[in-house]
């Protein structure tokens, strides 16, 4: 037993040596960069289908070693006990009999003489005994019988690896050395297959990747919970290994098990609603809605109602509380307009369109997720090439676009399942009284919209901003000017202007990644918290205490890494930034505690800005070396107050 | 047509066939279809002291083609009153199904019918209805078994 251990934490930490492998080069970058947001990592592997045989051999061996016990006895003790050695071991050694007696495992039986007919059990025909053969119950049975018992267990699935011997009443189980002994190369493959699938499938510390066409597994290298844990496979997809959906941290499994079924479930009502055509409330016409606004005027009968509400628009005016927050129900409801049945129908109305608030943010941001990827992966195959020849430099040192676009996709991910839990989070109508879940609702939407913003600012610039400098390096010619000597080119690319314009847009660029990580960061590391308890959390904690508590966990690695650029300085600068901010925002909740303004991020902080050399600008995002100047170089935002509209 | 089929039958088959017209198990008659030697016309008479006692039952049974590494397909085709045996006379038993192995034999097969017509296992019904009927009430289950009997299969 204690040999047994040894071996299996020496097991362990070789793999642990091996990760993380999740970051493997597909895209060819520094993985330093991963923009993979979460705060408790999980530690896992992710094995080939090649590496899977070897680790399945190595249990094998293992339990063979150890129980002293043929190849066919091991594969069966290993698939009864989840392919878990250690249980293994226990059951095993509990009582011997009882599991060998379970599992078919029975003592090899003396077999007679070679030199002897005997009648097949099942053909009836007439065999030399050394021809046929037999399970270690030594009931013996032609081999043509034999094959077509074996490729019929096969063709009848998985249930093949428990194969018994096919004499009624007799359970010993047939080895696996005899099932491929006697079946045909296509039979053995299956029955291959089954087997390694059996060894990922029954065991608790391994999933197979969910991508279609991928064959790799992911092994936890801890004990695993049923908490949702994000994996990354080689073939770069993300899933959660506890419930084989996408990747969803940070919010739980049990989450998103309900919004899928939600969704399905009003498949109907979507269909519906996300419609650009509904009928006038009043003449019953098509109407349809191609913009914006949704203040919507007939054109047949003129009638102006709301396209959320389908309520006359006259109602929608200051007195009802503004055009966005468009709580006509509220209202009416105070004012007792509403019978009990049409209370009923307008709650079930105001449920739905509740819900379809969060579907479509949810579903949007799936979407702008796809499109990103498939940004990148354009960028990666031929935009960086195009765009290196434009600005002089090698495509390795333009990869911080991709490092922007993978940062798109990861935010848009969690942007999405954060939609998912405001759903389920807050009720359909908090009550006035309840003031504890109307500040923390406060809380999440203002981090919530605060990372949304700079995510939009993030995939613009790296989109539209992107596309409209490389059109205007190609309106000014990269080769010019034949001098009178013969052929001296003006390489307008390496031009001092462009190079200027060129790494201003680096900067703001590598800035803005930093800064939505940043907010996204927060994010997650707010929800994984819980809301609760982090507003306790603010509310209560002295000072001194806080300071020491919040520290980020995730970006600790990038502190370490001292080095050299701004952005990397900038990703250094940011866990203090971040803490900071987080004990200034109590104070200011302390003042006004109902302000989820209060909690901003964007806090000025001169003591770090000096630390650090620089001061970044909260619009833009470049970072500003002047720390006397009060407005931002590139796009003259003024430093500490509020962000204009660009 | 007869004996070209003949040469192709599995030697087991000839001499399953064989055997159950030369040593018929008691209460059990199989006769091989002489178009079809896959064919079997069964009749296996109610075992005493059931419910089905006194009655001949005909059923059907067919060797499919991977015989014997699959199960023969077996049918009454007489009606009964039977928890396991449903209104098409299919019935509900395991070494028909899962639990067939390749070393059991038509004989076998019918002897386990036979059992079954002695020990019903409302437990687990293929007629749903006679099933809840035996459970609820198993001595008018039983008076209406015997009337079928009596009935359909004299
Ligand atoms: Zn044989
Ligand atoms: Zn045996
Ligand atoms: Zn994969
Ligand atoms: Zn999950
Ligand atoms: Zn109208
Ligand atoms: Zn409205
Ligand atoms: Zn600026």
């Amino acid at each position: 037993m204690e040999d047994d251990s040894d071996y299996e934490d020496s097991y362990v930490a070789s793999d642990v040596e091996d990760y993380p492998t999740s970051e493997d080069g597909d895209y060819g970058y520094d993985p330093q960069t991963e923009p993979e947001i979460s705060m408790r990592r999980a530690a896992y592997t992710v094995l080939s289908e090649e590496e899977l045989k070897l680790r399945q051999q190595e249990a094998l061996q293992q339990v063979m070693q150890v129980l002293s016990i043929s190849e066919g006895e091991a594969v069966r003790v290993l698939r009864h006990c989840k392919w878990d050695v250690n249980r293994v071991n226990e059951e095993w050694f509990a009582d011997t009999e009882a599991l060998r007696d379970k599992i078919g495992l029975v003592d090899e039986q003396p077999t007679g003489s070679g030199r002897r007919k005997e009648s097949c059990g099942i053909c009836f025909d007439e065999f030399w005994v050394s021809e046929m053969h037999a399970a270690p119950c030594n009931h013996s049975f032609c081999r043509g019988c034999w094959k077509g018992y074996v490729h019929t267990a096969i063709s009848g699935g998985p249930a093949v690896l428990s194969l018994r011997c096919p004499l009624p009443d007799c359970s010993a189980a047939v080895p696996a050395a005899l099932v491929t002994a006697v079946s045909d190369p296509k039979h053995r493959e299956k029955y291959h297959l089954y087997s390694l699938r059996s060894f990922v499938e029954d065991n608790q510390r391994l999933e197979w990747c969910p991508a279609p066409g991928c064959e790799n597994a992911v092994e936890a290298l801890h004990e695993v919970s049923n908490e949702a844990m994000d994996v990354t496979c080689r073939c770069g997809s993300s899933f959660c290994f506890n419930c084989k959906e996408e990747a969803h941290r940070p919010v739980d499994c049990e989450t998103v098990k309900k919004w899928i079924i939600k969704n399905s479930a009003e498949s109907e009502n979507l269909n519906w609603i996300l419609a650009n055509t509904k009928p006038c409330p009043k003449c019953k016409r098509p109407i349809e809605k191609n913009q914006g606004c949704m203040h919507m005027s007939c054109s047949q009968c003129k009638h102006e109602f709301c396209w959320l509400c389908l309520a006359s628009w006259q109602e929608h005016g200051e007195r009802t509380g503004g055009f966005y927050n468009c709580n006509k129900y509220e209202s009416a409801k105070k004012r007792g307009d509403y019978d009990a049945e049409s209370l009923k129908r307008e709650h079930a109305r105001v449920s739905l369109q509740r819900y379809m608030h969060y579907y479509q943010r949810w579903a949007e941001n799936d979407r702008a997720r796809s499109q990103a990827l498939s940004s990148k992966a354009e960028a990666n195959d031929k935009k960086l090439e195009v765009l290196s020849e434009f600005v002089a430099t090698p495509t390795s040192q333009l990869k911080f676009i991709l490092d922007a676009w993978a940062q798109v996709v990861e935010c848009r991910r969690i942007l999405k399942w954060t939609y998912a839990y405001g759903y389920y989070r807050f009720g359909d109508n908090i009550p006035d009284e309840d003031t504890a879940q109307k500040q923390q609702q406060g809380f999440f939407e203002f981090n919530q919209g605060q990372a949304e913003m700079f995510l939009e600012k993030l995939n613009g610039v790296v989109e539209k901003d992107l596309d409209n400098l490389v059109e205007e390096f190609k309106r000014e010619p990269g080769l010019s000017e034949v001098a009178p000597d013969g052929s001296v080119f003006v390489d307008q690319a390496s031009s001092p202007e462009r190079q200027a314009v060129w790494s201003k847009f680096r900067e703001q660029l590598i800035g803005l990644t930093e800064v939505t990580r940043m907010h996204f960061v927060k994010l997650v590391q707010e929800l994984e918290k819980g809301l609760d308890q982090l507003l306790a959390f603010y509310s209560e904690q002295p000072e001194a205490e806080a300071e020491a508590e919040v520290e980020p966990a995730a970006v600790s690695t990038a502190e370490a890494s001292g080095s050299a650029t701004p952005a990397q300085q900038a990703t250094a600068k940011a866990p203090k930034r971040s803490k900071r901010s987080r004990i200034s925002s109590r104070a200011a909740a302390d003042k006004a505690s109902n302000s989820a303004a209060a909690f901003s991020l964007q806090e000025a902080d001169s003591e770090l800005e000096a630390e650090a050399g620089y001061w970044q600008c909260r619009r833009c995002t470049v970072i500003n070396r002047d720390l006397n100047s009060q407005s931002c170089s590139m796009c003259a935002q003024n430093r500490r107050g509020p962000i204009s509209a660009s | 047509m007869g004996s070209n089929q003949q040469a192709q039958l599995p030697r087991r088959i000839i001499k399953e066939s064989q055997r159950l017209l030369s040593e018929p198990a008691p209460g059990i008659k199989a006769v091989p279809n002489e178009d079809n030697l896959r064919y079997f016309s069964v009749e296996i008479d109610g075992p005493g002291s059931s419910p089905y006692e006194g009655g001949k039952f005909r059923l059907e049974l067919f060797l499919p083609e991977d015989y014997p590494m699959a199960a023969p397909k077996v049918r009454f085709l007489t009606k009964i009153y039977h928890p396991n045996i449903d209104k098409l006379g299919r019935i509900c038993l395991d070494i028909l199904k899962d639990k067939w192995s390749p070393a059991l034999q038509i004989r076998t097969v019918l002897l386990s019918i036979q059992a079954l017509l002695s020990a019903p296992n409302p437990d687990d019904p293929l007629a749903e209805n006679v099933a809840k009927h035996w459970k609820e009430n198993e001595a008018e289950a039983v008076r209406e078994a015997r009337a079928w009997t009596m009935r359909w299969a004299r």
